[in-house]
């Protein structure tokens, strides 16, 4: 795993770096120009100093190690934006990041699987078009729109006021107890979630459906009816089990855009997340903020591939590791 | 503060919602301008405008009846009410400072919160433009005018009660010099600054080595630090002064909720004009979808809008009854800008060309709503350096295409390009226009620049790059035309824009303008004192750049304010709002407790 990580960041490192844009050229403005400029003038002289003070005056092979020692220690810097340990910002970005995915994922399972299951029971019936044609319709609604149509109509354009307009807390959150603290929380986000969930539940439920409809056509679910078990204990107990690993192989994928956040729900809720500082240090060239934030990814997804591995065994017996 | 900061590249078209807010007087790159609203679609009439001391006209009143959407707006307040003090304001912010280091900060709301936190030796009064004394009680400006000595007010506290003194003026000077200090942009300003000096405990001395009328500007606007705050050891640049700021202004520094909130409160022992407004909530709201749902659900007292915003949203309700709304000018323009290092661009017939190609008139009524003006020339549209006899040069495609065949560039082989050979070589008219990602407006304003260019035979091609590399090819020169604009002070020096040094590096001058004509009267109005003096030859400079068309000049863009109206005595001055002014009705100042 290390080995794969340390390729991961040096790749992101390497591009990151060599996009066109530098934060010392977009600090100066119209200026100067920090790089192909007339050497010798003052302004070169400062261009150059700024540059040393952000430690991009070394040559990218130096600045590479330099940085992976520090990350060895779990120091990812500080941002050339405001100078705080990029730690510090993580940290009152992942919370908040982290409640809404984790909602939105527990949300599309919750709802999708039981939906899978019934469209694969009940294939070809009137209900399951229906629901397929719902879930496809809701697939292909920008999340934008729907995020300004809630907004509207429930948050205050002058329809129903049920949700507040954005945030993540009440402005008077800190003085509350834990029980209300939580409930205001799960108010204030339920929107976001919502925004973040009604597109996944077509394709989550129509893994489950094919997942299912394979399962549904093997013997031993034929033995199960004929040995006379209720069609529940059948399609729950025998149907349901088998047919899951697509779907946990999917989970895996998600552990990454757990902490990913979602740069346009963010910013029409008004929620500051990882999606808005991951994308904001993208545009500012802030190289610090963006390694940590890649550096993160490349760790969840390689959790996410072991974990996903372990769980195909605790689902499924038939699979075991030496 | 920060009026040193004389020209910044901003994104095009700020006003229109990426938020450039700005009431504080102070803060220098904010808007200003006159006071009643404008039929903006009438080009600036020239009927012997009278010029005040400092040379800012009053906007030209509306001829005709206004376009709906400016009824009402920059209510007059009542003269007859009693000021009281009291009560929170709530204001929005687009986007959260990245810092509160005066030195180290470089962006709008950072000045903004700055603006009231801080203090600079002397600053413009809002109305009549003069420089007022603040940290500095009165200025002594040497023969030469190449040595300005300021005797510094005394008796005047940093927030945590510590004296003020020339020490701190000292050290200002000194971090703003120092190479270790992330102050790069502010730094390239102050290059001609020889040195400042400490007389005794309240006289400081700035020496500077060349003369030019801006120095007592660039003097008094120096943002003041507390010595005795950052000079303890820790590192500058990172220094927790910058999370939480000690100044000597009206407001006190209260707290910053990270990617939510900062909140100011009245400083009560302030040695000038108080504030009434007793506490200042500016709350981070970056989409301005949601901004206005705040608004208009009575979250905010105070948001800038965007010209689509103020057309709409705010002639509905709870807008109209809930909210004042306010309408003045930046101190900006932007412009298509033309390299003139390419081929087709050399040639000031073909750019005019491109101007009477491009439809001003049209593009201010139907995309910026009528709100702004069209500008001829680098000043500020509403300074005396600026000459209103300039008429812009009409929209008038036969004309424009008369011109480009006179100058040569003629459809030869039928492919319904114009083409012309230079320097042996056959070159298409075709040419990629950059502009930067994520304005709508902008793209806009180029999809029909394109359209008309088309109908006349140029191809245009777009081309939309994100800011950051943007800005990089702009310094490259690596560009063929541009769109994108300036924002300036209330006087402006064209020398790091238009002079023909400024192509190289440390300059903005981009597009590769060289004229040594021009040159001269760049450099002969440096060093000229007399306004009368400066303003014939910027009249001139004006009348040059309209000949050549550099650039073709487009707009002046309001800022669009709105305000609560339990918010009273708003006051549209001519550098925009003052807090100061602002007063709640002790009946209305419960709203947001206490």
């Amino acid at each position: 795993m290390v080995p794969t990580l340390i390729g991961i960041t040096l790749v992101t490192f390497v591009i990151v770096q060599l996009a066109p844009g530098d934060p010392v050229t977009l600090a100066m403005g119209m200026q100067g120009d920090s790089l192909s400029a007339t050497r010798g003038t003052a302004t070169q002289q400062i261009v150059l100093e700024q540059r040393k003070l952000l430690g991009l005056d070394k040559p990218l092979w130096m600045r590479y190690p330099m940085w992976l020692g520090k990350l060895a220690m779990l120091d990812f810097g500080r941002s050339f934006k405001d100078q705080r340990p990029v730690k510090d910002i993580l940290a009152e970005r992942l919370p908040i990041t982290i409640q809404i995915e984790l909602l939105s994922v527990f949300l599309a399972y919750v709802i999708s699987i039981p939906l899978g299951v019934h469209s694969a029971v009940r294939a070809g019936s009137v209900s399951e078009r229906i629901t397929t044609v719902i879930l496809f319709i809701l697939y292909s609604l920008p999340s934008f729109w729907v995020a300004y149509i809630l907004l509207y109509f429930l948050a205050g354009g002058g329809y129903w006021h049920i949700f507040p307009i954005g945030g993540a807390s009440a402005p008077e959150a800190a003085s509350y107890g834990a029980g209300k603290w939580l409930v205001d929380r799960l108010w204030h986000l339920a929107l976001p979630v919502l925004v973040l969930t009604y597109g996944s539940f077509a394709g989550l439920s129509r893994f489950m459906r094919t997942g299912m409809m394979d399962v549904l056509r093997q013997d031993y679910i034929r033995t199960a009816r004929a040995k006379g078990l209720s069609e529940r204990t059948v399609i729950f107990k025998h149907a349901m089990r088998n047919s899951i690993i697509p779907i946990v192989t999917i989970l895996s994928g998600l552990l990454p855009g757990l902490i990913g956040g979602a740069v346009i729900t963010e910013t029409i809720f008004n929620v500051r997340g990882m999606g808005q500082l991951g994308y904001n240090a993208v545009l500012a060239r802030d190289y610090p903020v963006i390694m940590a934030v890649a550096v993160l990814s490349a760790v969840l997804t390689l959790v996410g591939i072991l974990l996903s591995d372990i769980l195909y065994a605790v689902v499924d017996p038939r699979i075991k590791y030496d | 503060m920060r009026k040193a900061a004389i020209l910044s590249l901003i994104l095009a078209f700020v006003a229109l919602g990426c938020g450039r807010s700005g009431h504080a007087p102070e803060s220098g790159q904010n808007p200003a301008g006159g006071g009643a609203p404008v039929e903006s679609t009438a080009t600036v009439q020239s009927s012997a405008p009278i010029a005040d001391a400092n040379g800012l006209i009053e906007a030209p009143k509306p001829e005709g009846p206004l376009p709906e959407h400016l009824v009402g707006a920059n209510p007059k307040p009542n003269p007859n009410e009693t000021p009281v003090d009291g009560g929170t304001i709530v204001e929005r912010m687009a986007s959260e400072p990245e810092t509160l280091n005066p030195l180290t900060a470089t962006d709008a709301y950072a000045g903004m919160v700055l603006g009231l936190v801080m203090d600079s030796l002397a600053s413009r009064n809002p109305d009549t433009l003069d420089w007022e004394p603040y940290l500095a009680e009165s200025w002594d400006i040497s023969q030469d005018h190449l040595s300005y000595v300021f005797h510094l007010r005394k008796g005047v506290k940093w927030h945590d009660g510590a004296p003020f003194n020339a020490d701190d003026v000292l050290y200002s000077y000194q971090k703003l010099m120092d190479s270790s200090v992330s102050a790069a942009p502010l730094r390239n300003y102050y290059q001609d600054l020889q040195g400042v000096e400490k007389i005794d405990d309240y006289t400081v001395k700035f020496s500077w080595k060349k003369q030019y009328f801006m120095s007592l500007e660039m003097s008094a606007g120096f943002v003041i630090l507390p010595k005795h705050v950052f000079d303890n050891g820790e590192n500058f640049n990172t220094h927790s002064a910058g999370r939480h700021p000690i100044g000597t202004g009206m407001y006190k520094f209260a707290n910053w909720r990270s990617n939510d909130q900062i909140v100011l409160e009245q400083n009560e022992d302030y040695f000038g004009r108080k504030p009434h407004i007793k506490r200042i909530i500016y709350k981070l709201i970056p989409d301005d979808n949601n901004a206005i749902l705040q608004a208009s659900s009575g979250a905010l007292d105070e948001m800038n809008v965007t010209q689509e915003q103020w057309v709409t949203d705010l002639m509905k309700p709870p807008f109209p009854e809930k909210f004042n709304k306010y309408f003045y000018y930046n101190q900006y323009y932007n412009y298509i800008g033309w390299n003139e290092l390419r081929p087709f661009f050399q040639d000031k017939t073909v750019r005019r060309a491109m101007t009477m190609l491009v439809d001003r008139e049209g593009i201010l009524k139907n995309i910026l709503h009528d709100l702004g003006v069209v500008v001829t020339g680098p000043f500020y549209v509403f300074s005396d350096a600026y000459d209103r006899n300039i008429k812009p040069w009409p929209y008038d495609p036969k004309e424009a295409r008369r011109l480009l065949d006179e100058a040569g560039w003629i459809d030869h082989d039928g492919d319904g390009i114009r083409d012309k050979v230079v320097d042996g070589k056959t070159v298409r008219f075709s040419f990629t226009l950059m502009i930067p990602a994520g304005r709508s407006v902008v793209e806009q304003i180029a999809t029909l620049v394109q359209e008309e260019m088309r109908k006349s035979g140029i191809e245009v091609n777009l081309q939309k790059l994100e800011w950051a590399v943007f800005i990089q090819r702009i310094n490259e020169r690596s560009f063929d035309a541009i769109i994108v604009g300036w924002a300036m002070g209330v006087e402006q020096d064209p020398y790091q824009i238009w002079h023909s040094s400024m192509i190289g590096s440390g300059g903005s001058n981009a597009i590769g303008f060289s004229n040594p004509e021009a040159d001269k009267l760049i450099e002969e109005a440096r060093p000229e004192f007399d306004r009368a003096k400066r303003t014939e030859i910027y009249h001139k400079f004006h009348a040059f750049l309209h000949e050549e068309q550099p650039y073709t000049f487009m707009f002046c863009t309001a800022n669009l304010v709105i305000v609560d109206k339990r918010v009273h005595n708003v006051i549209v001055h001519r550098l925009g709002l003052d807090i100061r002014d602002w007063f709640i009705p002790i009946e209305l100042q419960s709203v947001r407790g206490q």
